[in-house]
């Protein structure tokens, strides 16, 4: 079967493509605002696409998404301001209290169904928040914890660098995108899928309900607080606006409008969301035309988009992107794909 | 304990307990009704608060009109006859500098509420109404809605709190050594006042009738003739009002700021689950025993700790009854 | 003619479960629909009355073309579904079920008339106006399902199995109330498994298989009632 390899060949050649240009971009690109929301925007993509773990193949409402994101940053916040442990340790540390925030979480959540679990879900997220805020002495109560230290190795200061933010980022990014599409497509992504999909069928079938949505739970959260420690670290401040209805909309919004139960989807739109949300904000275009403040007027922007995805595009970007090469492909005679859909 | 701290806790449960029932008997309703939750509820409280505010205070409207006012009455004074007509007006506005008080401010929050409550409906809820995972497509809609609400709001006022007149002024009222505000009293008796008057609607009226019967049984509300699909959007409209009345009572004890009603929504949100969803008494009882349990936690253990407190006892009601402590047969 | 069903298709989803099927009630007729289980009878119902879409045909109310309109707009017109017992309001009480029954316009002003109507029929719902009617007993809450139609005011009802589930006692009881409804001369659809029952209350029968009609009886009273349970059982086995 030649053109199968031929295909993998292509596949290889795009990643390879792909790398070097990524690779190039901060050598290239001479605007720091532009590295900066790139920088964001690939953060965020990290988050989103986890959030696409359990909110697209598991079909489980996780509003606490979010709070393992923060708890990440406050985490290793926390730990590098009040004890002076390296960000290298307080990173992990991160992770690690997210991971164990989204056992604790899902306890009860994988004994409930449908709206209960988000509203458990996010009960759980604006908790931790209120805890945050209860503890400004440690964690710097509403105005966020400042004073976060940069990240550096030896005398080489991460901030100062054209790339090492990049580069770290966007290694992260890659790191927790294989590590998705390797999930999804396992058969412990299967069994999230059966699970979702026909849930009575697949637990008669033996697969365990609530060990597979604990694991489901807890695979997402690790790179999102990996990624909170990293951004608590670039923006040297982890404040609680982490925990509010804009940031959540923003995020959700990446998720649906790349398309639910696909990583791809939410990865790329994540990093192009973020541009364009920001560059909303900081365009005098919009000053102009609406001669008001610009930073609430862009999540009005996102919410928006999130109704307009909702009602029109239920099945995202990729989703569409996916019809789509089906249909070519159904052309040239190829088993056509069924596009995920919002459930 | 000392009595005095008896008190203290009890007054606080009733208030908190009155504006998380005002504010979990919508979202209950709503859930009951439409079978959809609204994540923009909180917003509708902080709508409610600003929209009192707006019409109330000095800062709002009556700023607005100012310079409305004086150009009226510079322009009435080159107008000849039509000048003798535009002078009163002009004054009048010039007069109401200080707003035009609560009596006018709360019933615009309840239109406001009622009308955005309606907008809601039709744009976030009702293009999804018997599709497949509704429910779940309806949260993120709400949330975007929140979202939309909160920015847009900071958009309009600006990010700084504003605080609403306390309905009732006066030195607070003293029991047994303890002093309450009117503004907290006045919150305890009206809250179960309005409620008995939303049974009242239920009960009685026509519409509440038909409201809860699509409640009930929505197939055989068809049967009947009752027009479910305008029962859907009334249901909104009555629960976004009673999301206002908790938004003009909490802007009299805090401030208002377009993050306001989060915190509410999240208690509400324990309140419906402990109480169980769609039950009307049980979200009633269920709110008086979460502000209960709040305030008595708040005080024997440490105010930052009430919301651990509560969590740990929602996460305990959930383990061992998924649907809610009260929740019966609803599915 | 009062009623008419032309070529109707309908069911859920893809599958198709009334297959072109036609028939016609007269003004002041009572027919009776019976048949096996799962053969349309209630989809039929539930088509006429609006609750699901018909795919193709017509539905006729005198005269006038009712299909795929809006439930409530059926019931405005006084065509009357009375589902089986299980269907009411659970947590209202049997006065407020009543209250409902009269929703529409049309009967909203005669309600207290039909309220001493209904009680006197089924005095049983008099005793327990103030209960639940989750807490009523089956045949009671046949009696009520019945009673919300009739205080719709109806000029066509149709009544789904009314006697489905029921003791005999109860039955008969039923039976006679539902003979005297329709002795005040409303125009009736009755579909029941219980052939008796049917023979008791209706001047014509129609058997109903595989989602159309597959047998008309003419005039019950003209034909022996034997030969109609042995057509039907005869062709069951």
């Amino acid at each position: 079967m030649t053109w199968i390899n031929e295909r993998l060949n292509i596949r290889y050649a795009i990643w390879a493509l792909g790398i070097v240009i990524f690779l190039a971009i901060p050598h290239v690109v001479d605007d720091k605002l532009l590295m900066h929301l790139a920088i964001l925007g690939m953060l965020y993509a990290i988050v989103a696409s986890n959030w696409d773990l359990t909110l697209g193949y598991a079909g489980v409402f996780n509003f606490a998404h979010l709070a393992f994101f923060g708890i990440g940053a406050y985490t290793s916040g926390i730990l590098a301001v009040k004890l002076d442990i390296s960000p290298w340790l307080g990173i992990p540390c991160g992770a690690l209290s997210a991971a164990l925030a989204s056992v604790i979480v899902s306890i009860p959540a994988i004994r409930l169904r449908g709206i209960y679990v988000a509203l458990l879900t996010f009960a759980c997220s604006q908790l931790v928040l209120l805890l945050l805020l209860s503890q400004p002495l440690i964690t710097g109560g509403q105005q966020g914890l400042t004073g976060v230290p940069q990240l550096q190795i030896g005398d080489f200061r991460f901030r100062e660098s054209r790339f090492a933010h990049f580069y770290l980022v966007g290694l992260l990014l890659l790191c927790s995108t294989i590590f998705l599409r390797r999930l999804v497509t396992s058969d412990f992504g299967l069994s999230l899928i059966a699970l979702r999909d026909f849930e009575e069928y697949a637990v008669a079938r033996g697969i365990p309900l609530a060990r597979q949505r604990l694991l489901a739970f807890l695979l997402s959260s690790i790179f999102p607080g990996l990624a909170g420690g990293v951004y608590a670290h670039f923006l040297i401040v982890a404040s609680p606006d982490i925990f509010g209805f804009s940031l959540t909309t923003l995020l959700l919004s990446m998720v649906l409008v790349g398309g639910v139960a696909t990583i791809y989807g939410p990865v790329i739109v994540g990093v192009v969301m973020t541009y364009v949300s920001e560059l909303m904000a900081s365009s005098a275009w919009m000053s102009d035309v609406f001669g008001i403040s610009r930073g609430p007027v862009r999540f009005m922007f996102v919410a928006v988009l999130i109704v307009l995805t909702m009602r029109f595009f239920p099945q995202g970007v990729w989703g569409l992107v996916k019809q789509f090469s089906a249909r070519v492909r159904s052309s040239q005679k190829d088993a056509p794909e069924e596009p995920a859909q919002m459930r | 304990m000392t009595l005095e701290a008896l008190v203290a806790i009890i007054a606080g449960a009733l208030v908190s307990g009155s504006l998380y029932a005002l504010m979990a008997s919508g979202l209950s309703l709503v859930w009951g009704t439409v079978r959809m939750f609204n994540f923009a509820h909180g917003a509708l409280v902080m709508v409610g608060a600003y929209s009192a505010w707006y019409v109330s205070n000095r800062g709002g409207i009556a700023k607005a009109l100012q310079p409305i006012g004086k150009s009226i009455v510079a322009s009435s004074e080159d107008s000849g006859a039509l000048g003798s007509l535009l002078l009163p007006l002009g004054e009048w506005i010039l007069s109401i500098k200080g707003g035009f008080g609560l009596a006018l401010g709360v019933p615009f929050a309840i239109l406001c509420c009622g009308l955005v409550g309606y907008i809601m409906y039709v744009l976030l809820v009702k293009p999804f109404v018997g599709k497949p995972g509704a429910d779940l497509i309806v949260i993120i809609t709400t949330i975007a809605g929140a979202s939309f609400m909160q920015n847009g709001v900071q958009v309009i006022f600006g990010p700084r709190y504003k605080q609403l007149d306390r309905i009732l002024k006066g030195p607070p009222l003293q029991i047994l050594e303890t002093a309450i505000g009117l503004q907290e009293v006045l919150i305890i008796i009206l809250t179960p006042l309005t409620l008995f008057l939303l049974h009242l609607f239920l009960k009685h009226s026509k519409l509440g009738l038909a409201i809860r019967a699509v409640a009930q049984n929505d197939d055989f509300a068809h049967l009947v003739g009752i027009n479910v699909s305008q029962i859907y959007p009334l249901t909104f409209v009555v629960s976004s009002i009673l999301a206002g009345l908790c938004g003009v009572m909490l802007g009299g004890l805090f401030f208002i700021l377009p993050t306001m009603g989060a915190q509410e929504l999240l208690f509400a949100f324990v309140v419906v689950v402990f109480g169980g969803l769609g039950s009307l008494p049980g979200t009633i009882v269920g709110a008086y025993v979460i502000g209960f349990i709040r305030e008595s936690s708040a005080y024997i253990i440490d105010l930052y700790w009430a919301p651990v407190v509560l969590f740990a006892t929602l996460i305990i009601v959930l383990i061992f009854r998924p649907r809610g402590l009260m929740g019966g047969e609803d599915s | 003619m009062l009623f008419q069903v032309e070529g109707l298709v309908s069911g859920y989803g893809k599958i198709d479960v009334v297959r072109s099927l036609s028939l016609h009630v007269d003004e002041g007729e009572h027919v009776g629909l019976f048949g096996p289980n799962g053969h349309g009878k209630t989809t039929l119902l539930r088509t006429v009355s609006g609750l699901i879409p018909a795919k193709a045909g017509k539905v006729r109310f005198r005269g006038e073309d009712i299909s795929n309109l809006d439930a409530r707009l059926i019931v405005e017109r006084g065509l009357i579904h009375v589902p089986q017992g299980n269907q009411l309001f659970p947590q209202m009480t049997v006065q407020e079920n009543l209250t409902l029954g009269a929703y529409v316009r049309r009967s909203d002003s005669r309600k207290a008339s039909n309220f001493e109507k209904v009680f006197a029929l089924f005095p049983r719902l008099q005793e327990r106006r103030a209960q639940q009617a989750r807490t009523l007993s089956g045949g009671e809450r046949q009696m009520l399902s019945i009673g919300v139609g009739l205080m719709g005011m109806p000029e066509l009802l149709l009544l789904d199995e009314p006697s489905v589930g029921l003791a005999p006692l109860i039955k008969e009881e039923l039976a006679r109330a539902i003979a005297e409804i329709a002795a005040t001369g409303v125009s009736m659809i009755v579909v029941d498994q219980d052939v008796e029952l049917l023979l008791g209350i209706c001047d014509r029968l129609y058997l109903i298989e595989k989602g159309a009609v597959s047998l008309e009886t003419a005039d019950v009273s003209q034909v022996d009632q034997a030969e109609i349970l042995e057509m039907y059982f005869g062709k069951v086995t």
